[in-house]
């Protein structure tokens, strides 16, 4: 439909070095190849996210209780845990801004980065949730830990299934004033991670 | 009209006239240097990780058509609006036109240097789009209206006060706010209603995936997910050059952009898009603008395998400083003085000069591209050119005549040998006065080496030989 | 073998006594040394500024200098990298080809060809800095870089350490560029001397009471940065030191 689609591409193809001389190396799995909680967890508090801190007889609501006191609109998108709101009932993606703690299952966590996966299968479609509530709680299985990037693309397939796939790396941070150390600049404020099984 | 080129050691110097936000500005990045050191000591695959990051651009490159069809073919499969823009023009009319069809009036994005590069903003504003960057370093630079410094760190020539100032001046705060904490909790609380309230979204890409028909964001603010999630309408914009083949090359790129950049292990989000969101619309512009021009320049086309780490600015010791700004062109530092030249030959003739081609860049750069190579090479480029100052151009010329003729070459020494209390005169042309500007002159000798030569050596062989 | 010694401009006009001492050195350790009393320059600031094509009259005029020696050895690591890794401004005839492959900076000759392992007439009791210059460090690659995390070393250090007395300071960037970079030292005079002037500031607050390098035209830069910003520290060519200079 578009004459400079066609034109980029004769270009390119006038221009471009020779195929030949430049093959696709394979895929390769580098790396610590550790999958462990341990690694999981150091890699996650240098990213600035925690583990919800989880005391005799405590049930996720209590620790989420205890955690953010302050709380007033804690939002599920799991089954197993109530809140005050589930996911679902939020019509619009604006909605999400009153949330102020969002508790997400994710699929795998990697244990080189500390990241944890969420898609739209987990946030019900609502994505906007994960960036406007103002803290989330993650419930992770130490099974579906990934060692690295590389296991991690090579063998989850959300990566080519989701439309909207975000691995999440701690709180959202910055830095960019005077190169002081932010976390929760405009995303949330903070990553939780709470470990069942 | 003719473009003067960029004066870059003239803004150097007036950056490094205030000591307060040089010293700043050199100890911030050579941290950020020092920090992607201590994570490269972590990986005993570093080096690995950077010939296959290098091999993988290299091979996408050199097959980009096929990838760019695939990824097309892909994306469209996955309910992406795919647009291609020839130049800045082409990119802009087609944001300005998807805009006008939804009505949208305010747009929130994220950090892009390709929609910098097309100079978007300039051609929205005007159309009445209200464009607010979310980035808070980008932020920053928009209320300032000053193009980004840095390409990962936009606002880093800028210390506590600069914002505070600038933020009382647009968001009502307090102008003596000493905090970055507090400066940022208001840059939050600024921009959400902005978030909330946007028609549309737009985005940049780090990554494009031909394989999933997917794009890979990555930031450390979540401003990005902020951009694309909540209003109903995401726009990528999108370099041609971004492709990777497969997701599973995506492991190599992850791993070592944020280490060279930030010398942080990975940013905060990396965001894998691979169609709209429930009830939104998806659009992706790929963006030529030069690129397959480029491509084809058999010295430089591997300038185009960048993954805008800004590792090289960061380690680059000219860079440190002068200033991002020093530059005068979206693309700074090392990256940019073999970058811009290819946007316009005579206004950036300058940047490869401005360069001591220590090569530290060509070191850091994670794809291995040979930036301090193609300086060197630029500045050929240039000189055949013609795009050399005049008086440089004569003082090469007459220099390597000289340089041909010992006999003249030395009695232009010599003419110093007689009171060597002066430099020699070929060295003493005007072009080369600013030397003792901040520097003293070399000491005078007694003696050339020639000289020395002459007297202990020929003479003493001689008479050896005489003797014998 | 029959050595062709090579001595820059600059070294020629202003520093003799690295020329000196480079000379006399190769004589104390056996070797036959010959400085061609015709040659200029190498080629490198033409070349180096984009005018290729000036360069090649000082290329040529090398060539026929220096095509008849079995090794060429000059104390510069700058020029050492232009003849071997830039010098195509004339055509690669045989005699060009044979004067790059075996032109060598000074400490790679004694550290690689020679392979010095005694120094018995040299004490420096004094604590240096060294310098090892854009040209040797990231071209020639007589020591490892910080940028690639590669295991340590320095072909300079392993020379200097065979010094009586000597002993290293140890700046805090010791591989950042002292902002010389040839003509960029005029044309883009004020991030130059800044450069020089922060390089000379580490080396001296490391409590170095010396710069040592393979290099003088960074120390020629670095010395006119320090005389100017009252920085106590003096200069030395790694020659000078090798050869006996005892300050």
């Amino acid at each position: 439909m578009s004459t400079s689609r066609d034109a980029i591409l004769t270009r390119l193809r006038d221009n471009r070095p020779d195929p030949k001389a430049h093959p696709l190396p394979p895929v390769a799995r580098l790396g610590d190849m550790d999958n462990g909680q341990a690694r999981f967890e150091n890699s996650l508090q240098i990213l600035g996210g925690q583990v919800l801190e989880r005391q005799e007889g405590d049930t996720l609501a209590t620790a989420i209780a205890r955690r953010f006191p302050d709380s007033k609109v804690i939002c599920s998108a799991v089954p197993d845990f109530e809140g005050t709101i589930r996911i679902e009932e939020l019509g619009t993606p604006q909605q999400a801004a009153s949330v102020d703690v969002l508790v997400v299952r994710s699929p795998f966590g990697i244990a080189e980065m500390g990241s944890i996966y969420l898609s739209e299968a987990q946030l019900q479609d609502l994505n906007s949730a994960a960036h406007l509530t103002q803290h989330i709680v993650v419930i992770l299985s130490a099974k579906n830990l990934t060692a690295n990037m590389h296991t991690a693309y090579m063998d989850r397939p959300e990566f080519h299934t989701a439309n909207y796939g975000v691995l999440m790396s701690g709180p959202s941070a910055t830095a960019d004033i005077q190169g002081v150390l932010i976390r929760g600049a405009q995303g949330v404020r903070t990553l939780s991670v709470w470990w069942e099984d | 009209m003719k473009v003067k080129p960029v004066n870059h050691a003239k803004a150097a110097e007036a950056f490094i006239e205030d000591t307060a936000h040089m010293d700043f500005h050199d100890e911030r990045l050579w941290d950020l240097r020092q920090k992607r050191d201590g994570q490269m000591h972590i990986l005993p695959e570093w080096q690995e990780l950077r010939a296959r990051a290098s091999a993988i651009k290299e091979h996408t490159l050199a097959n980009l058509p096929e990838y760019l069809e695939q990824f097309e073919a892909n994306a469209k499969k996955n309910g992406i609006h795919v647009h291609w823009a020839a130049d800045g023009a082409e990119h802009n009319r087609i944001v300005g036109e998807i805009l006008e069809k939804h009505g949208a009036k305010s747009l929130i994005k994220s950090k892009s240097m390709v929609t910098e590069e097309c100079c978007m903003r300039e051609y929205l504003e005007p159309r009445g789009v209200v464009v607010t960057e979310t980035d808070l370093g980008e932020r920053i630079q928009q209320l300032d209206n000053q193009m980004p410094s840095h390409i990962v760190v936009p606002a880093v020539h800028k210390l506590i006060p600069d914002v505070a100032k600038i933020f009382a001046e647009h968001y009502h705060t307090d102008p003596n706010d000493n905090s970055a904490q507090s400066l940022a909790w208001q840059q939050r609380l600024a921009a959400r209603p902005v978030i909330l309230s946007a028609d549309a979204g737009m985005t940049g890409g780090n990554f494009v995936v031909a394989e999933t028909g997917s794009f890979v964001v990555c930031t450390n603010e979540g401003n990005a997910d902020l951009s694309a999630t909540v209003p109903g309408l995401h726009i990528a914009t999108i370099g041609i050059e971004r492709l990777v083949p497969r997701m599973a090359d995506m492991g190599v790129f992850i791993r070592l952009l944020s280490r060279s950049a930030l010398g942080s292990p990975i940013t905060q989000y990396t965001t894998h898009f691979r169609g709209p969101q429930k009830g939104s619309e998806m659009h992706v512009v790929l963006v030529d603008n030069g690129r397959s021009h480029r491509l084809g320049m058999e010295d430089f086309w591997t300038s185009l395998k960048c993954i805008r780490c800004g590792a090289c600015m960061n380690t680059c010791p000219v860079y440190r400083r002068s200033g991002g700004l020093s530059y005068g062109a979206v693309y700074s530092g090392p990256i940019g003085a073999i970058i811009d030249p290819t946007f316009n030959e005579r206004k950036y003739s300058t940047l490869p000069f401005a360069s001591t081609m220590n090569g530290s860049c060509t070191n850091v750069c994670p794809v291995k591209i040979n930036i301090h190579e193609q300086l060197y090479k630029w500045r050929r480029v240039l000189a055949e050119h013609h795009e050399l100052p005049f008086v440089k151009r004569e003082v090469m010329h007459m220099a390597g005549k000289l340089m041909g003729q010992p006999t003249l070459y030395r009695a232009a020494i010599n003419g110093t040998e007689v009171a060597l209390s002066t430099m020699p005169r070929f060295v003493l042309y005007n072009w080369l006065n600013p030397w003792g500007k901040h520097r003293e002159l070399p000491h005078p000798v007694k003696q050339t080496f020639h000289s020395w030569y002459k007297q202990n050596r020929l003479k003493t062989k001689k008479k050896e030989g005489e003797s014998a | 073998m029959k050595i062709g010694l090579f001595i820059p401009c600059y070294i020629d006009a202003f520093y003799p006594n690295a020329g000196i001492a480079t000379l006399e050195l190769l004589e104390k350790l056996g070797q036959d040394v010959e400085y061609p009393m015709n040659q200029t320059c190498c080629g490198q600031p033409m070349a180096n500024s984009g005018c290729n094509k000036d360069a090649a009259a000082a290329e040529a005029l090398f060539v026929k200098n220096f095509a008849k020696y079995d090794a060429i050895v000059m104390p510069s690591g700058s020029c050492t990298h232009h003849v071997r890794d830039n010098f195509d401004a004339i055509e690669q005839t045989d005699d060009v080809r044979h004067v790059r492959e075996n032109t060598f900076e000074l400490v790679e000759f004694l550290h690689d060809v020679l392979k010095v392992q005694d120094f018995p007439w040299a004490e420096f009791p004094h604590k240096v800095g060294l310098h090892n210059s854009c040209g040797t460090l990231r071209a020639l690659r007589t020591a490892s870089m910080s940028e690639l995390g590669e295991p340590f070393f320095s072909k300079p250090m392993d020379l200097l350490g065979k010094v009586k007395g000597i002993s290293f300071a140890t700046p805090k960037r010791p591989d950042e560029c002292c902002g010389f970079g040839g003509t960029f030292s005029v044309t883009e005079e004020a991030v130059s001397a800044k450069m020089g002037t922060d390089k000379v500031r580490d080396h001296h607050q490391a409590g170095a009471e010396y710069i040592v390098s393979a290099d003088t035209s960074c120390m020629m830069h670095q010395q006119g940065c320090a005389e100017r910003a009252g920085v106590p520290i003096r200069f030395i060519h790694i020659a000078e030191i090798l050869n006996g200079a005892r300050e």
